[in-house]
């Protein structure tokens, strides 16, 4: 097998096995937040598709394709059709530069593999950012093309939101890019390698507390989750910018807002929770003498962090009433904003005086 | 001009409150207290069903004695009784009995049923009696439109202890089926 065809192999089986992962979190997940959301009321959740409901989503899954895929009369076909895939494509592909374990290499046919990362771009924090903003586009164009005005009023409100949002992402990221110097996230994690005050939520000299509380906000309403959900506020707009799509193209869109829920939470490890790292030096595994499996422990630690990250996304969305619009903008330039120039103010100074 | 809203100056502790989010710390603390402590209260309905009060008034029925002749006289005070002109009674003599009647014909239209027990009080000879059924969906609505015998059913799957005939009950029963209070009804 050619150099090529071999590099190609490897991916593609790194990709498969991380779209897998995803897929199955996704389920997971779906699950899991009614569950939850319904132990926070004193409900029970879905109890009647087997033990405990715990088969809900394949029942899910199945409604979901076998419903009759509707356009509407008067919808754009080609950006009714497109809006789906474009909202799906960039919460996936985010995937790509997550660091899920050590920063091995292995060979491979005389090729060095990072197996534990897809791509290590150096620019890989920059590449989320971008393609999260792809996905707005997503959203945008499916509620336009719904030719319905709760879908355009729901597109509009995650357009609107969206920007304002994700300028908060990106300034708050910017405390850790300092400290580390770098946009890869398999650089940025390794810095954050050590005890758990090494992570970049405690690390001297510039803890990033306060980016790391804007960035968990900011995320939230990114992934238009409670209680930022104006663009597919229910209560409001039936269903906001997905209200026309059904079948297939609705589990799309419903498929993207949970991996990015999931994506937002593993750029949130790696970036502030020192993303495999384990909060103690080294490993446990390591230390019983199989440092061969100390990846087991490292993915799981990162695991761990991630789950902590989804859970809180169900918990808040328990407790928290829906924002109102011009709340969610003064709240997302006048507070959010500030606070984020002002840690890359207080960082950048911190580091010019101790280095 | 319209009046400016002043804005409430915050005193230090409330501001402090403001910008650590405490309120909503005390909400998540709610929500996870009722996670931590759960106790649903959720009956899965169709697999559990809750305990009726004893004087639930559910569906219908039409009795009859333990001879198995039917309760009814046909005195329409139940049709008059109703609010909202569920009953329909056709009464008529008991052939080759001037003196007695009974109904012939005795409708329920129970999509109007407002299961107020008026009938089943206005009744001189306790022939009416509230059940406990009450899982009556239909996928039509004609379905609910009930005849005698369809109420004479309800009611001999719902009371399968019969009372006797009134001439052979305690004779201190009035003939309008009161007992007297202050005698006491004999064991039978």
């Amino acid at each position: 097998m050619s150099e090529f065809g071999l590099r190609l192999a490897i991916s593609l089986t790194q990709i498969a096995a991380v779209m897998g992962i995803v897929v199955v979190t996704v389920l997971l997940l779906t699950l899991a937040e009614r569950k939850v959301l319904g132990w926070m009321q004193d409900r029970m959740g879905p109890m009647e598709v087997g033990p405990y409901g715990i088969l809900q989503p394949f029942a899910d899954a199945i409604k979901l394709f076998f419903k009759e895929d509707i356009i509407p009369a008067g919808a754009n076909k080609f950006l009714f059709t497109l809006a789906p895939i474009l909202c799906l494509i960039p919460a996936f592909i985010g995937f790509a530069v997550i660091p899920w374990g050590p920063n091995w290499t292995i060979e491979v046919g005389g090729i060095t593999v990072k197996p534990f990362v897809i791509s290590d771009i150096n620019i890989g924090i920059l590449y989320i950012l971008a393609f999260a903003s792809i996905g707005a586009y997503g959203i945008i164009l499916g509620g336009w093309a719904s030719n319905s005005k709760y879908s355009l009023l729901g597109g509009l409100r995650s357009a609107a939101q969206i920007i304002s949002y994700e300028l908060n992402v990106g300034l708050s990221i910017i405390g850790v890019i300092i400290l580390t110097g770098s946009l890869s996230l398999v650089k940025i994690t390794d810095a954050q390698a050590g005890w758990f005050w090494n992570w970049y939520l405690f690390a001297l000299p510039a803890p990033q507390i306060f980016a790391f509380v804007v960035f968990v906000i900011s995320s939230v309403a990114e992934t238009n989750r409670v209680p930022f959900d104006l663009p597919e506020a229910e209560s409001e707009l039936v269903a906001g910018f997905f209200t026309e799509y059904s079948g297939l193209r609705f589990a799309f869109f419903f498929l993207a807002e949970y991996a990015n829920m999931v994506l937002v939470s593993c750029v949130a490890a790696a970036l502030f929770l020192g993303g495999w790292n384990a909060p103690y030096p080294g490993t446990i595994l390591e230390l019983l003498g199989a440092p061969s499996l100390a990846w087991v422990e490292n993915i799981m630690w990162f695991a761990v962090k991630a789950y902590s990250f989804l859970f809180l996304f169900f918990w808040l969305r328990a407790t928290l009433p829906r924002l109102r619009y011009d709340q969610l903008m003064k709240f997302g330039w006048k507070v959010m904003l500030p606070i984020a120039l002002a840690n890359i103010v207080v960082t950048s100074i911190a580091v010019f005086i101790t280095q | 001009m319209a009046p400016t809203a002043t804005p409430k100056r915050l005193s230090l502790s409330e501001w402090f409150k403001t910008i650590t989010f405490y309120e909503i710390f005390v909400g998540m603390k709610a929500t996870l207290s009722h996670l931590l402590n759960y106790r649903p209260v959720t009956l899965q309905y169709p697999h559990e069903k809750r305990t009726l009060p004893d004087n639930y008034r559910g569906m219908l029925a039409l009795l009859r004695y333990d001879d198995g002749t039917e309760k009814c006289v046909g005195c329409d005070l139940c049709e008059a009784a109703c609010p909202s002109r569920v009953i329909r009674v056709v009464s008529a003599e008991v052939p080759g009995e001037p003196t007695k009647r009974y109904s012939k014909e005795y409708y329920m239209d129970m999509t109007r049923c407002l299961f107020c027990g008026m009938c089943v009080d206005a009744c001189p000879v306790d022939a009416l009696g509230m059940t406990r059924e009450f899982e009556w969906a239909v996928y039509d609505k004609r379905q609910l439109h009930l005849d005698k015998q369809q109420l004479l059913a309800i009611g001999d799957r719902s009371f399968p202890i019969r009372e006797k005939r009134l001439e052979l009950q305690h004779p201190n029963v009035a003939f309008f089926n009161v007992p007297f209070k202050h005698v006491p009804p004999k064991p039978n």
